[in-house]
């Protein structure tokens, strides 16, 4: 219930890569093959725990189609972390990937946490970018990248927690202001943290963070 | 029939006997409420089965008689108030209003039991008389009328759910003074926060995205408060479900609401950037235009007297889709008619229940009868109505939300911009209206599961229901506000003599 943080994320990237699918495996742990088309944004919220401190992420899960994006584009302000998704199965929403990284860079705060995320890694067979083609595009835009499955839910948590992870960090290297909203971190209703933090964490049904899988 | 009344008045007169014994102060109100309601709920405590007209006693029908016509002489009183702008962000003023009336109300009135609580909801008028209000709200009062001139009444306005509700918050709330419950401090905190907060000072004219604080701030500040107090006071998960912000974050109302903020203020922008890029005739004709809107998102409709019939599931469902097809946008409000349709399935359920037990057996004894009515604890009743109201809130809000971005989205439209605001304002309306009623359904619960409950146990959850349902309206109201600046916008983009800003 209380949370020392709460960080705001977007999900970006193609219509159809899997950015909904995403959310509800880590929000829900379940796989929906079919989804509505997203309007304007969708929303999830989690608890996660990093570094023993309880930390919410709400997600903003946006639409997709191109038609959106000028829409969707308001949406960025005030996000900490952004996950940009491409689907390993469709080189053009590879392609695209400079286009999204531009918008998320000019609608938001420069210290927003990017992780690059190649979806649908179960589909090997069809697999038409290359895990290292993900790993250069990261490397060459200062990003954390993953490849994930939200059918199978290889690396969904871990996405979403190395994401919260790096954020973290940038806080405690002061580089975040925490104060400042329009970064997208929001300190808790933390006065009661220090004397409830046990029960409160036992109490909630915060899930525990799986550890690293290592399955894709 | 009449052995049913002769089983049941028994009951009931014990109870309203308790409940005027509880509330420990003499009647101290002059109004008009009293003389109209009191001696008839004397003589007849009847209002726990004015909801159930199998078993009702004659009496009984005089009341819901009359009630129409005290109804309409409400709405007739309410029109005083109706010439009250509400254009502009005239909002946020009527915002701080109806929680000032909500503060006032509960704390100024004097006893009375609760069994007349359903009729003086629609019945009474009364305005509290300065002398009964305490320092505090006599405060927040003179404000208000100090704001509202001509408005006789602590009431808000133009919205006639707003006077229904915070008079019924009125006529049950002294007992939650003497009761001196943590329950009215949390509100009185929470409402004199958001007063502080949503001031109406009317000094910001084009109000809300000048503002340091949004309406999803102050919601979200509330919503941190009630965490920090559950977090602080209460560690049972019992507590946390009656927590309306918490439970409104839960169904994702307050990022809805901040997304469609951000929306509006996107478009607010714009449309302040085509108006100052225009000038002369063409602004001028543009403002007119834009003045057609802000004319729609009057709620003036609120005046309009209505009967107030209950709606049945599939007629709630017919209208607000239909009101949506007429918005054209390809959104459908099937979450939300299906949370509204499941609540008052609850609520059926949970009257009908100890109904179709007696019809069994009316000889049953009393204990066994009892102990069946409270199968739903009035705690059970609070908090599924608190959740109720936070989940259709929160579904309203949504609807706006995915309303703005599709209107944003569309590229040609079928339908004006003035008529899609004149529809939403019609839904905005129907929404409270909604809300309204299910609050008055929820209250009848609970005054039939507690009619063996002390008041002072009893009134504080009512007047939360009341005054979270009138809250539920506010924000209802505030959203739709918000879609005014994405209508304009909308309405320009479809102006094709007008050169794209």
């Amino acid at each position: 219930m209380t949370y020392a943080y709460l960080f705001k994320y977007i999900i970006i990237g193609d219509t159809g890569v899997g950015k909904s699918c995403l959310l509800l495996q880590f929000t829900d742990k379940r796989f929906q093959p079919v989804h509505d088309l997203t309007i304007g944004v969708e929303f999830g919220a989690r608890m996660v725990n990093i570094d023993g401190k309880q930390i919410k992420l709400q997600i903003w899960d946006t639409a997709g189609q191109e038609s959106f994006r000028s829409i969707t584009r308001s949406y960025y302000r005030g996000a900490a972390g952004a996950l940009l998704v491409y689907d390993i199965t469709r080189r053009e929403t590879f392609n695209h990937l400079t286009s999204w990284l531009e918008d998320a860079r000019q609608h938001s705060s420069s210290n927003m946490v990017i992780m690059l995320i190649g979806n649908k890694s179960d589909l090997e067979s069809r697999r038409d970018v290359k895990r290292e083609e993900g790993e250069a595009f990261a490397r060459e835009h200062g990003l954390i990248f993953m490849e994930t499955s939200a059918k199978t839910a290889c690396n969904v948590e871990e996405a979403f927690i190395n994401t919260a992870k790096e954020i973290y960090r940038k806080i405690q290297q002061g580089l975040f202001d925490v104060h400042n909203e329009a970064n997208g971190i929001k300190i808790g209703p933390q006065q009661c943290i220090s004397t409830s933090v046990g029960s409160s964490t036992s109490q909630r049904n915060s899930r525990e963070v799986g550890s690293n899988s290592g399955c894709c | 029939m009449s052995d049913e009344d002769d089983i049941e008045t028994p009951v009931l007169t014990e109870a309203t006997s308790i409940l005027e014994d509880g509330n420990c102060e003499p009647a101290k109100n002059p109004e008009s409420v009293d003389q109209s309601a009191k001696p008839e709920s004397k003589s007849e405590p009847v209002a726990s089965t004015r909801k159930r007209p199998e078993s009702k006693p004659s009496s009984d029908l005089e009341t819901s008689e009359v009630l129409p016509v005290q109804a309409s002489q409400a709405a007739g009183k309410e029109t005083v108030s109706k010439d009250v702008p509400q254009s502009g962000w005239g909002y946020w003023g009527s915002w701080g209003k109806s929680l000032l009336s909500s503060a006032s109300a509960t704390v100024a009135t004097v006893g009375q039991g609760i069994s007349n609580v359903i009729e003086k909801a629609e019945t009474s008028l009364g305005i509290p008389s300065p002398s009964e209000i305490s320092t505090e709200v006599q405060y927040a009062t003179g404000e208000t009328h100090a704001k509202e001139n001509e408005t006789s009444s602590p009431m808000t306005g133009p919205f006639g759910v707003f006077s229904t509700i915070s008079t019924a918050v009125q006529s049950t709330g002294k007992s939650v003074i003497s009761g001196g419950l943590d329950a009215l401090e949390f509100i009185g905190k929470k409402t004199m926060d958001v007063i502080a907060e949503g001031d109406p000072g009317f000094k910001r004219t084009k109000g809300l995205m000048n503002r340091s604080s949004t309406l999803s701030q102050v919601l979200r500040e509330a919503k941190e408060k009630e965490e920090l107090w559950t977090s602080n006071e209460v560690t049972m998960e019992t507590d946390k479900k009656t927590h309306y912000g918490l439970l409104f974050d839960e169904f994702q109302g307050l990022s809805h609401l901040e997304a469609l903020e951000m929306l509006s203020r996107e478009s607010e922008i714009k449309v302040k950037s085509i108006l100052n890029s225009l000038s002369g005739e063409e602004l001028e004709t543009l403002k007119q235009e834009l003045e057609q809107l802000k004319e729609a998102f009057s709620l003036a409709e609120f005046c309009e007297e209505e009967e107030e019939e209950k709606k049945g599931d599939e007629d709630f469902t017919k209208e607000i889709t239909e009101l949506f097809s007429q918005l054209n946008v390809s959104s459908k409000p099937e979450k939300l008619a299906r949370a509204r349709n499941t609540a008052y399935e609850w609520i059926r359920t949970s009257l009908s229940k100890p109904l179709e037990e007696k019809e069994e057996g009316e000889k049953q004894l009393e204990a066994e009868k009892t102990a069946h009515i409270n199968k739903n604890s009035i705690e059970d009743i609070h908090a599924f109505a608190i959740r109720s109201l936070a989940e259709l809130t929160a579904y309203s809000i949504e609807l706006f939300h995915k309303t703005a971005a599709l209107v944003l989205h569309g590229r040609k439209q079928e339908v004006t911009a003035v008529e899609r605001s004149r529809t939403l304002s019609q839904m905005t309306v129907m929404l409270c209206k909604e809300l309204s009623s299910l609050s008055k359904e929820f209250t009848t619960c609970l005054t039939t599961a507690g009619v063996k409950e002390k008041a002072d146990v009893l009134n504080p959850l009512i007047t939360a229901v009341f005054l979270e349902a009138s809250n539920s309206a506010s924000y209802i109201q505030d959203a739709f506000q918000l879609l005014l600046p994405v209508l304009e916008i909308s309405l320009i983009e479809n102006r094709t003599e007008l050169p794209e800003a």
